[in-house]
């Protein structure tokens, strides 16, 4: 069963970014910390959501190994850095 | 006559108010630079001592996304009253990787610190002003663009500051006027936020507006040159 649940989490699709907004923006936050996005966040934190800014951006993480990253309230993922972005679907 | 022209010929070198700059055959010196604008090298930090020992909970990353600090505790939880001063201390620094994680230590203090920066703010005036004092275009850049993140950092920091601006504001006055006149070529250092004529320009217009009714005059004070931003 909980191999069926992990299973469920996998991608089905990865793209790039072309344009940022704000789900790039948390996309790359989650990624600068190591996770492939929210999803992957939640189930190895075990957590309802990250901690997030009021505009919606993502605030702190904790990476695998313990540590924390904080995030600025203002945009952080520059242009040079949309293109490096993955978005997964599921 | 003759006498005159070898009086002429042996001109002698002196410094003003001397005995000697009253004698017929004297040329006086103009006054030695006073050096308002020389660098002053700071002393060795106590932020760099207690990096060197590994007192600071943050982790060492050696890669290539080096704008971000790793930290081993959550800052909510973080002593303000011990580190908060300690960072700012390391604002004198100008060399890896002490001067990054100062500056990007104090950065992710301040965004995160909210009602904790107010009571730390009397601890923090030493620092700024020893940073300051360096003349270091380096280091006054940053601490200038600290400044502007401190007053907007929580709620009545800027009016904390107001009677410290006898502390802080005296180096401002010496380099407000700090700008390159390029005529209409371009000053790439702009762009680039290094300017530190108009960084002042910016810092001291943040204290006005974040600083409640008195700042102005007290602005003023320190730095006569300084105009309102707000009344007229």
């Amino acid at each position: 069963m909980a191999a069926a649940v992990t299973a469920s989490m996998q991608p089905k699709s990865m793209t790039r970014a072309k344009k940022w907004d704000e789900v790039v923006e948390n996309a790359y936050r989650f990624q600068l910390a190591g996770y492939r996005d929210e999803e992957e966040y939640r189930s190895v934190k075990k957590v309802d959501s990250a901690e997030k800014w009021d505009n919606g951006f993502v605030k702190k993480l904790q990476r695998k190994d313990g540590c924390f990253y904080y995030y600025n309230k203002a945009r952080e993922c520059s242009d040079k850095d949309v293109p490096k972005t993955k978005l997964y679907n599921y | 006559m003759s006498s005159e022209i070898l009086l002429k010929g042996t001109r002698m070198e002196t410094e003003g108010f001397t005995t000697k700059s009253r004698l017929r055959n004297a040329k006086v010196l103009a006054p030695p630079n006073a050096g308002a604008f020389k660098e002053r090298p700071a002393k060795p930090t106590a932020f760099r001592k207690f990096y060197e020992r590994g007192d600071f909970p943050i982790a060492l990353e050696h890669d290539t996304k080096g704008n971000k600090i790793a930290w081993k505790v959550e800052i909510e939880k973080l002593d303000y009253h011990h580190y908060l001063p300690l960072f700012f201390d390391g604002l004198c620094e100008t060399t890896h990787p002490y001067e990054f994680f100062a500056r990007q230590g104090v950065h992710d203090m301040l965004e995160h610190g909210g009602s904790k920066i107010l009571p730390v703010i009397p601890q923090l005036i030493i620092p700024i002003k020893n940073a300051l004092n360096t003349r270091n275009r380096q280091v006054v850049c940053t601490t200038l663009k600290v400044l502007q993140h401190l007053v907007v950092s929580g709620e009545m920091v800027g009016e904390a500051l107001v009677p410290y601006y006898r502390q802080i504001l005296p180096i401002l006055n010496i380099f407000k006027n700090m700008n390159l006149n390029s005529g209409d070529g371009i000053d790439y250092s702009q762009q680039k936020r290094e300017n530190i004529g108009d960084l002042i320009q910016e810092t001291l217009e943040a204290f006005e507006r974040h600083g409640g009714e008195d700042a102005f005059i007290n602005i003023k004070y320190m730095v006569p040159t300084y105009e309102s931003c707000m009344l007229n």
